[in-house]
């Protein structure tokens, strides 16, 4: 088994005081392994979102610890935490959060931005990153005169474009239509199988989270059940992975296999 | 973020709401254009006023006058005053306190006053040509203003000679053909010779001969636009003046002018031995500085409705920066989710809010200069109404105090950019990024 990139400790997350308050995590304790792709799934009010906030760094625990590669970060100085999430983790959301007023280069380049990159490399990078995911024609287009499934791939080149260890992904098809959606799964999948990415998604879609190795279900607050190994619907079913959880990955054939035209 | 990146990210987005921007713009471009005129309508009468004492030079004079003429004499009050026929006789016919013969022997008197010259007014009837046209001559410059004069040709007059200047709007009595006295060479009038015609007080005229030799443009403080005689043809024509009665009168003086050795050193002695005989001492430099104590006075006045606009574009400032972060919630959450640090998002709307005032300061010192220079071109110009005064400049560039002005409003709009930077550092990237 491959080392632990997140690891959680008795996570608590609580809201509120007094007899309002309201337990949104009841103490979990779990790891996710470097390369590993994840569901965290749930109704909502289960409580993924809050853990994903946690996982991500973006909100700290009641009590309890979150530890990156092994380094508990609690007790990290909000500019570390800061810089951490920058060079760490990627994420892609469900509304996808594009600046509308800027270029889809630009957009994709904010996390370089952020960062400190100058703009040759960041411009060098974004074109690479758009590039990667068929959209470098759009490179120079305002991000409001994309498609759904085109601002999606946007934000996916976005979170891709800082070479992250774990892209976050908060219920990245719930905008798009189930074409675009499978095409954007796509996308994801690849990018984790093929660059060994490691994929948190958070989503109540069943058939999305069918598709990762394993699944943490989530009911008021706690992992109620977790199940492992990927349940590929049929016809995408072709090869088996000799990755970390062999028995049933499914793998596709083409290094960029996203080229369909699905993303409208 | 590199500090290029947010400079430029804080200049973009001052520009994505270009009409919100354009009119927190006009705010402070207000209060910067008042600031510039007002600071360069102030360093141009400055600059005049040096002019004018740097054309006045080395010469080292006493301005004397009674104290009470300057309304520093012993407070009388309002009620009656007992009568003191000595000075009762010594006032002039606009009640004003004179000086006396006595008094100027007690100037003379005192340590390192080398002379003193007691200034009286004449007043004569005309002015004859060579050619024999005469023209009314009711006012002289007094010889004492020589140094402060302002010449377009030749030189003041010689103390003993019998010589005189004429302003430059009478050049057109040697250039009939001329239709205005600027077209005119001041040369011409040089050398002329004129007769000045003064009634006694029997009303008997007399004449005295005089030699054109300088040109004088009036000047701020208004001297140079009559002609000024010499000091032996002003002697001259006052004893003329004053004759004709067998009746043996004080003489009394509005102002006396004293030479002083080394005025620097020794002007505050002479001031205080003055002010102890109830006199009062005054340089041309204090003169020409109740002049300048006015202009600054009502700059500072100006000053402050400029900063009083500038505070209200401040607000202005805060106004549209709020706004702008609470539509920008969003862009803010997904920036701190993406690792910009709470201090970044800080540094990146208050930079806004100092483009914001660089704008208005570049636009509010440029729209202050070319009005200022337009109207100073304008008004001072040959044909404005302040034309025909010399050496007077209502505008000019002072670079240290545009520096100051930028510097005052770009502080002013980051101070007011606070408010909204701190409120945007402070968002909760979670909360942010579900912000409708």
């Amino acid at each position: 088994m491959s080392t632990a990139v997140l690891e959680t400790e008795n996570l608590v997350k609580v809201y509120g005081r007094g007899p309002a308050q309201f337990h949104a995590l009841k103490g979990l304790t779990f790891e996710i392994h470097r390369g590993e792709s994840v569901a965290i799934v749930g109704k909502s009010g289960s409580g993924k979102s809050t853990l994903m906030h946690l996982l991500a760094l973006l909100d700290q625990p009641t009590s309890g610890v979150v530890a990156l590669g092994g380094r508990p970060v609690s007790r990290l100085k909000p500019k570390a935490v800061s810089s951490l999430r920058n060079d760490t983790f990627g994420f892609v959301f469900q509304q996808f959060f594009l600046n509308p007023n800027q270029t889809v280069l630009d957009n994709v380049t904010l996390p370089l931005k952020i960062a400190g990159v100058g703009k040759s490399e960041r411009n060098q990078r974004g074109i690479a990153a758009l590039e990667q995911l068929e959209m470098a024609d759009k490179a120079k287009n305002k991000a409001t005169d994309l498609s759904g499934g085109q601002k999606q791939r946007a934000c996916i080149a976005r979170a891709l474009i800082n070479n992250p260890d774990v892209i976050f992904a908060d219920e990245p098809t719930g905008n798009l239509d189930s074409a675009t959606s499978e095409t954007v799964e796509d996308i994801l999948f690849t990018l984790h199988q093929e660059q060994g990415i490691t994929l948190v998604v958070v989503t109540h879609d069943e058939d999305l989270a069918a598709k990762c190795q394993r699944r943490l279900m989530m009911q008021d607050g706690l992992i109620v059940e977790e199940q492992t190994g990927a349940t590929p619907r049929p016809a995408q079913a072709s090869a088996v992975s000799d990755r970390q959880q062999p028995e049933n990955q499914t793998r596709r054939g083409r290094r960029l296999p996203f080229r369909r035209g699905g993303a409208k | 973020m590199r500090s290029v990146d947010v400079a430029k990210s804080a200049f973009g987005n001052t520009l994505r709401s270009k009409l919100r921007t354009f009119l927190t713009v006009i705010a402070i471009v207000i209060g910067g254009f008042t600031l510039t005129v007002t600071s360069g309508l102030s360093a141009g009468i400055n600059q005049t006023v040096d002019d004018m004492l740097a054309g006045y030079g080395e010469e080292d004079q006493l301005f004397v006058m009674h104290a009470s003429a300057m309304g520093m004499g012993e407070e009388t009050g309002p009620g009656p005053q007992e009568y003191d026929p000595e000075v009762a006789q010594q006032s002039s016919e606009f009640g004003q306190a004179m000086l006396s013969e006595e008094d100027i022997e007690t100037i003379a008197d005192l340590d390192n006053v080398t002379n003193v010259e007691p200034i009286f007014f004449v007043s004569p009837d005309f002015l004859e040509t060579s050619g024999g046209d005469q023209y009314t001559l009711e006012t002289l410059d007094v010889p004492a203003d020589g140094p402060a004069m302002e010449l377009v040709a030749g030189d003041v007059p010689a103390r003993e000679a019998m010589e005189i200047t004429i302003p430059e709007t009478w050049l057109t009595i040697y250039d009939a053909d001329a239709e205005d006295y600027e077209d005119v060479d001041p040369q011409i009038a040089l050398g002329e010779t004129v007769e000045i015609g003064i009634s006694n007080l029997v009303y008997e005229q007399e004449t005295v001969e005089a030699e054109i030799v300088g040109v004088s443009a009036q000047n701020l403080a208004g001297i140079g636009g009559s002609p000024m005689p010499s000091y032996a043809l002003n002697d001259e024509l006052y004893e003329i003046q004053i004759s004709g009665l067998d009746v043996e009168q004080p003489d009394a003086f509005i102002q006396a002018v004293a030479d002083v050795d080394d005025l620097e050193a020794n002007e505050q002695d002479i001031k205080d031995a003055l002010a102890d005989e109830g006199m009062v001492g005054l340089t041309l430099e204090d003169l020409l500085g109740i002049i300048q104590g006015v202009i600054d006075a009502i700059a500072w006045v100006l000053y402050g409705f400029a900063l009083i606009a500038l505070l209200a574009a401040s607000f202005g400032i805060v106004n549209t920066l709020l706004m702008s972060v609470q539509e920008r919630t969003r862009e803010i959450g997904l920036m701190k989710a993406l690792g910009m640090s709470s201090g970044k998002i800080f540094g990146l709307f208050s930079m806004e809010a100092v483009v914001i005032g660089l704008l208005g300061s570049v636009i509010g010192l440029a729209a202050g200069l070319a009005v200022g220079f337009t109207a100073n071109a304008l008004l001072t110009g040959g044909d404005g109404p302040l034309g025909g005064v010399g050496g007077l400049t209502l505008f000019a560039l002072d670079p240290a105090a545009l520096g100051l002005i930028a510097a005052v409003i770009l502080v002013i709009a980051f101070a007011a950019g606070t408010l909204p930077a701190a409120r945007a550092a402070k968002k909760d990237p979670i909360e942010a990024l579900r912000h409708e």
